[in-house]
């Protein structure tokens, strides 16, 4: 075994005031985790990622936090002006930087610790029966070990205008481990935007291991916006699981811009009629990062709809990773389902690693899939030099050009405006662009 | 580099704006100019005709900086500057622009929002105030009539869409905001209509000036009906071998290309400075 699994295996804690049923979550999940260990290359969806340099960190529970250092970070996250601001430091909820807003009757917004004391019966149903912990380690670790996330309950017919923002930072140290965990339950027809940002410093070789579950009813709209600004020597692994009921509205964006080693993954089950998802990624890494996605999209059911478009931008020896599973289940017929990787490289060293994969299973569907992998326009370089634009400049517009169409995906403006700024913040003359804007 | 200051004569002995001696530049392999002259004092409007292949484009875009073409011989010196030595940018910064034959789309970036940039990297350049974005609209909306462009292709993507017509426009109306001291326009009359190479010449011709040198680069003589030169190049085989004035566009229209295609570099070194000697004001 290696020390990050010995060391996530250490972590665990038998909390015996916690409710039996998640208790038995828990046991089950982490005796899961032990039998399936971190995944190696030897694992087909792991193929192109390796966790070599995980492997040796002695990952352990999160101390507390600092909570100067935490306001530092947030600085760097979403205004508290914006509506309702739930902070996790090191995957514990903070009172002290978080702010309620003001929320719609019904509407239930709360640190997941504190609904699982308060409404156990409202999360029981729903918590690890979408990200179900026994296939995939990383969810096993985050079920076992989970200490708080959000909660958000919208009965049917709730609208939230204002977006959500749930910020977790990481406050160091090197293998810290840190497992944040969000449930969202929207009712029938209910509508809500909610952001997850991810922080933390630069230089600290910290683990985040976060699982969110969105359950939308029949007809319920959730955009929901993933900001994974990472600091660059951490290591994150995220995953998104949806259900969708009939006539639902998912629109899952990932922006994963940090980290040293990100993989950001999604699923979606198209479980009602009409329902649809749209998939969307821009990842940028440079130096030796490496940025993974891996999306799994699953149409149970007739006339459900998948828009997929992930976008990459790759600079220095970085590699990226994109694999988008989209399954046609038997019967699910007049399917439409469209996937588009993109893929920009900005040096001769960056490499890309791009697997689409159509499993369909019904006949009377309309599936396809493309991708591209190129470089900078020379021609298009060239004609912004010979107007006077210089040429770091010249390849910040163009890079910011092929992002652009990601950050114009996000619905809300103020969200759209912090995708554009942590998108520009990471191009040599992103402040500039911004400022001519 | 030796900066050694402006032009400024106004006699008609004063010094040229733009100065190439013996150029010679290829594209992989395959030399493209092979000893080329050219002299332009400021005001001056010259047209370089020739046959399709003969390096017209080459010298358009080797004079901006295109890095495709490797120059391997000869300079070229503007303003006093050696252009040579300079990147694309630095060069729109002393005042040279380019109008591409074939502008360029770039989806995603703001028509108006890039010629600003290019605006400010120029004026920042040269050691002046940016121009904030009110100012900056109100020139552009002024500039725009020029050529007859509509507001909404400001806010539109770099080209992307236009038609052949639109982007010639759009080429005119940026040198029209970026006020350049020596406007290179690559074949502005190719793919136009009888209407919009009127609009874009009466473009070209509004920006006449003094102390503004315009190179056209085209293949057919209508454009000088519009925009009249003083002083008409003939190029083949990448070099200058035949240079006379406005006359000698009429020449070529009526004998076509076909008595410069066997014409040797040898014999075009004679021919040339012999021509240009006849030229003048």
């Amino acid at each position: 075994m290696t020390q990050a699994e010995e060391g996530l295996i250490a972590a665990f804690v038998h909390d015996s005031r916690e409710a039996r049923w998640l208790a038995d979550l828990r046991g089950g999940a982490l005796a899961r985790f032990a039998a399936l260990r971190l995944p190696t290359a030897r694992h087909e969806d792991w193929r192109f990622t390796s966790l070599a340099g995980l492997a040796p960190l002695p990952l352990a529970r999160a101390p507390e936090g600092d909570l100067a250092r935490a306001r530092a970070l947030l600085a760097r996250g979403p205004a508290a002006e914006d509506g309702a601001r739930l902070v996790f430091v090191n995957g514990r909820f903070c009172a002290e930087l978080s702010a309620g807003g003001s929320l719609p009757q019904g509407i239930v917004l709360s640190s997941l610790a504190e609904a699982l004391r308060r409404w156990p019966d409202e999360v029981r149903p729903h918590l690890g029966r979408l990200a179900r912990p026994d296939a995939l380690a990383f969810v096993a670790a985050n079920a076992a070990l989970f200490e708080d996330g959000a909660f958000l309950k919208l009965p049917a017919g709730a609208a939230l205008d204002a977006p959500i923002a749930l910020v977790f930072l990481s406050d160091g140290p090197a293998a810290a481990a840190a497992h944040p965990r969000t449930l969202l339950v929207a009712g029938e027809g209910a509508r809500a935007t909610v952001q997850e940002w991810f922080l933390g410093p630069e230089g600290a070789a910290y683990l985040t291991n976060a699982v969110t579950e969105l359950v939308l009813a029949d007809g319920a709209e959730v955009e929901h916006v993933r900001l994974q600004v990472e600091g660059d020597a951490a290591f994150h692994v995220s995953s998104v699981h949806a259900e969708q009921g009939a006539g639902s509205r998912l629109v899952a964006h990932a922006f994963t811009l940090g980290a040293r080693l990100s993989r950001a993954e999604t699923y979606a089950r198209l479980g009602g009629e009409g329902a649809r998802v749209a998939a969307n990624g821009l990842y940028m890494a440079d130096g030796q990062r490496l940025v993974d996605n891996f999306s799994w999209i699953e149409h149970a059911v007739p006339r459900c709809t998948t828009e997929e478009t992930y976008k990459g931008i790759l600079d220095g020896k970085s590699r990226g990773v994109f694999s988008g599973r989209i399954r046609v289940m038997p019967g699910a017929q007049k399917t439409v389902a469209r996937q588009m990787n993109s893929n920009l490289l900005l040096s001769d060293d960056a490499i890309v690693d791009t697997k689409p994969q159509l499993e369909i299973f019904a006949d009377d569907v309309k599936c396809g899939h493309g991708g591209t992998v190129g470089q900078l326009d020379e021609t298009a370089l060239f004609y912004l030099r010979s107007r006077g634009v210089p040429e770091a400049d010249a390849k910040s517009l163009l890079v910011w050009a092929f992002a652009s169409e990601m950050v114009g995906l996000v619905g809300p403006p103020s969200v759209r405006a912090r995708a554009k700024n942590l998108v520009a913040a990471r191009l040599p003359a992103g402040a500039r662009l911004l400022e001519a804007a | 580099m030796t900066g050694n200051g402006k032009n400024g004569g106004t006699g008609p002995e004063r010094s040229a704006l733009l100065s190439v001696r013996g150029l010679r530049a290829k594209v992989g392999e395959n030399e493209i100019l092979k000893g080329l002259d050219l002299e332009l004092r400021p005001g001056e409007v010259h047209a370089i005709m020739g046959p399709n292949g003969s390096g017209k484009s080459t010298l358009a875009g080797v004079l901006a900086g295109r890095e495709t073409f490797a120059v391997t011989g000869g300079s070229v010196t503007f303003a006093g500057e050696d252009l040579l030595a300079l990147a694309p940018e630095l060069r729109a910064a002393s005042g040279i622009f380019l109008g591409f034959q074939y502008p360029v789309e770039i989806p995603g970036v703001g028509n108006l929002y890039f010629l600003r940039t290019a605006l400010n990297a120029i004026r920042r350049a040269k050691g002046e105030e940016e121009l904030d974005a009110m100012d900056f609209l109100a020139l552009a909306k002024e500039k725009m009539k020029l050529v007859d462009l509509a507001p909404a292709f400001g806010s539109r993507s770099v080209n992307e869409g236009f038609s052949g017509g639109e982007k010639k426009r759009n080429e005119v109306f940026q040198m029209a905001v970026l006020e350049p001291r020596l406007a290179i326009l690559d074949e502005i009359d190719s793919g136009l209509d009888i209407d919009a190479l009127r609009v874009v010449a009466r473009g070209v011709n509004a920006l006449r000036r003094e102390d503004r040198s315009i190179l056209l680069v085209t293949h057919y003589k209508r454009l000088l009906e519009y925009v009249s030169p003083d002083c008409v190049h003939v190029m083949a085989a990448g070099r200058i071998v035949r240079s006379g004035g406005p006359e000698l566009a009429d020449e070529l229209e009526k004998t076509g290309y076909a008595w410069v295609q066997g014409m040797r570099p040898e014999m075009a070194a004679g021919a040339a400075p012999a021509a240009r000697g006849a030229v003048g004001p």
